[in-house]
């Protein structure tokens, strides 16, 4: 915490960055929320701890244009990335301050705990894929990844049927806020295909073939994208379990083209690349 | 007060469902609890803690079809059902719901919505725990607050104490077997509170206070906090082809969407995350109380616990009591 600190207020001070995009304690006095340090004085406020879930990289396109200093876990770095590769960040603009992690808590507003975030269990990085300055000690060696997540498991092995009717009864509860798409860092497109009223896509209906359309665009979307930093799920309000559905995706994708989102900012990409030998 | 054991609480509620359709807390899954029709009174549960979504949706639901129209059917108005019983619901939420009257009920009235309130009865519910986001106080109500209500129930040591408000909730409370009251009403927990008084002249001349802009770095711009909000009240309406005609669509909108104020010609006056944060607070503790004269909150805290990014509305208060939002 003290050298995550330190390392702020020696780039705000030097004006090497114009803000340090951290973490500071939330109202609840438990958890944590985003924290937008402009001076020394501000760093005083940051903290880092298990309790740090968000994934801040969110916040890069809208400080497009000016130099800024963000603190990232292993799978903020991803997006990061992602952003890079998708030419939304211009590198040249971030000053990347990574930090060795243990994962992070299942923490939800005003409740304690100290149980792990169901991502953290087979995360098989420590140390981010992309810094400038590294906070903490690396491993000796990462951790194996492990070969299958047991949620998307359990649910592959349902029938078709009643995965369908587990998806339904929990989209028909979606209240299309759009909060998982709005927290989310792959998503930055000006114009939402859910939003996009001429054609239509989704309409403003908010009932369940309009929410099918809308929770399985989203995820689609963000196959061989998202770096399954939870965020999504974790804002949802209606308890929808968006993640199982991203790690399925990331699955296929890694299966079907051997990517993995974010590792490598000068990789192409699996859906914006087109190999003539490929066949469905 | 009448008294209301936990034996005669089920026969009551089958004879409620016998009369109209029973609305009451259910749980629906881990730390899900929703306002949810009942079809088994052992779903309803009493003792939740929070629901994400508020009971407006009963009167003012998040989609629904005004009316349909097509050359052979003509032209619909989808029915809106019989009698129903909104029961469970707390202080903060039936003050919701008297807020969302304001603008609903203001001549010439919605007529979905004065439908849905006419056909009602809403039965509130004392909240013996305060949730650390409740600061209903604030607002002029508190946890035994029973002044929104057709009928009020307080629960203690084996059923609840139950009173009629109105004609309706005597109604409602007349199909159940009543006990007189030995029970003393409890004491209620302590809910802390903001003075709230001198925010609307306050806020005034913080219009243009960079605090806007800092306070937005973190907001993202969702809907979330309009949509789980008891008092906001914003939609948006189109015209969507249905199969041989077309339908009018009503759906929730909210003030925090990109989309919300862009007009026809293509501008829109609030184009920053800044504007459209400054206008949630300003249209809840400035403008409402300006066309209403009460606050567009309840205290109810729900925002401050489902904000992904945790923007607070009682830290807004008091930065903006504190003269903290201060022009620069
Ligand atoms: S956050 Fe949840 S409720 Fe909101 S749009 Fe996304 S899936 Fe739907
Ligand atoms: S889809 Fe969800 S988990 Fe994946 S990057 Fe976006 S917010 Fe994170
Ligand atoms: S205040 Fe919170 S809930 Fe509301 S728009 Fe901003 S991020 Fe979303
Ligand atoms: S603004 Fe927040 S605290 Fe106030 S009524 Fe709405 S959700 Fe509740
Ligand atoms: S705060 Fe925004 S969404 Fe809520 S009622 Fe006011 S203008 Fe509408």
């Amino acid at each position: 915490m003290e050298e995550i600190r330190a390392k702020a207020i020696e780039l705000l001070r030097s004006g090497e960055v114009k803000c340090f995009i951290g973490y500071e304690r939330a109202s609840d006095g438990l958890t944590a929320r985003p924290f937008f340090a402009y001076s020394a004085d501000d760093a005083g406020r940051l903290i880092f701890d298990r309790t740090c879930a968000h994934n801040l990289a969110r916040y890069l396109p809208d400080m497009r244009g000016q130099r800024v200093a963000i603190l990232v876990k292993p799978c903020d770095s991803r997006s990061v990335n992602v952003l890079i590769q998708e030419g939304q960040v211009n590198r040249e603009e971030v000053y990347v301050v990574g930090v060795v992690c243990d994962g992070v808590y299942k923490a939800s507003w005003g409740q304690p705990s100290q149980e792990l975030e169901a991502r953290c269990l087979y995360c098989s990085r420590r140390v981010p894929v992309v810094y400038d300055h590294l906070i903490g000690q690396p491993p000796a060696s990462e951790p194996q990844t492990p070969a299958s997540i047991p949620e998307v498991e359990a649910l592959e092995r349902r029938s078709a049927k009643e995965r369908w009717e587990f998806w339904r009864s929990h989209f028909a509860r979606c209240i299309r806020c759009n909060a998982c798409r709005q927290i989310c860092p792959a998503c930055y497109c000006p114009q939402c295909f859910s939003d996009q009223l001429d054609p239509l896509w989704t309409g403003i209906r908010i009932g369940l073939p309009q929410n099918w359309v809308w929770n399985v665009g989203r995820a689609l979307h963000l196959a061989g994208r998202c770096a399954d930093c939870g965020g999504c799920e974790r804002a949802c309000p209606m308890g929808i379990p968006l993640a199982a559905l991203n790690r399925k995706l990331a699955g296929r994708v890694k299966e079907l083209f051997g990517f993995e989102a974010g590792l490598d900012p000068r990789a192409p990409f699996p859906f914006a690349t087109f190999k003539k030998e490929e066949v469905l | 007060m009448k008294f209301i054991s936990d034996k005669n609480l089920r026969k009551w509620l089958e004879s409620l469902m016998g009369i109209g359709s029973l609305i009451a807390p259910m749980d629906l899954g881990p730390g899900l609890t929703l306002f949810s029709q009942i079809r088994d009174p052992g779903d309803v549960n009493l003792e939740y803690e929070t629901t994400p979504i508020p009971p407006k949706d009963l009167f003012f639901p998040s989609s629904e079809a005004l009316f349909r129209f097509s050359p052979s059917r003509g032209y619909e108005i989808p029915e809106i059902d019989g009698e129903a019983f909104l029961l469970g619901i707390r202080p903060c939420d039936a003050l919701g719901i008297r807020l969302m009257d304001f603008p609903f009920l203001s001549e010439p009235a919605d007529p979905r919505y004065e439908r849905r309130r006419r056909r009602t009865t809403l039965i509130g519910l004392g909240c013996i725990k305060a949730r650390p986001e409740c600061f209903c106080t604030s607002f002029g109500i508190g946890p035994f607050d029973a002044s929104n209500a057709d009928a009020f129930l307080i629960p203690v040591k084996g059923g609840f104490l139950a009173e009629a408000r109105t004609e309706k909730g005597a109604k409602a409370l007349a199909a159940a077997e009543l006990e007189e009251a030995s029970i003393p009403i409890p004491k209620p927990p302590e809910v802390p509170s903001i003075d709230v008084g001198a925010v609307r002249e306050v806020a005034l001349s913080l219009f243009n206070s960079p605090y806007w802009e800092r306070l937005a770095d973190r907001c993202l711009s969702c809907k979330l906090c309009a949509y789980v909000c008891p008092s906001c009240y914003c939609f948006d309406i189109r015209d969507y082809p249905i199969r041989d005609g077309a339908e009018r669509i009503r759906s929730w909108d909210s003030c925090q969407s990109p989309l919300f104020s862009r007009q026809a010609s293509g501008y829109d006056p609030r184009q920053t995350k800044a504007s459209r944060l400054r206008n949630r607070f300003y249209h809840k503790f400035s403008y409402f109380p300006g066309e209403f004269g009460a606050f567009g909150c309840t205290g109810c805290g729900r925002c401050v616990r489902y904000c992904p990014v945790n923007i607070d509305v009682r830290e807004v208060l008091l930065a903006i009591l504190r003269g903290e939002a201060k022009v620069a």
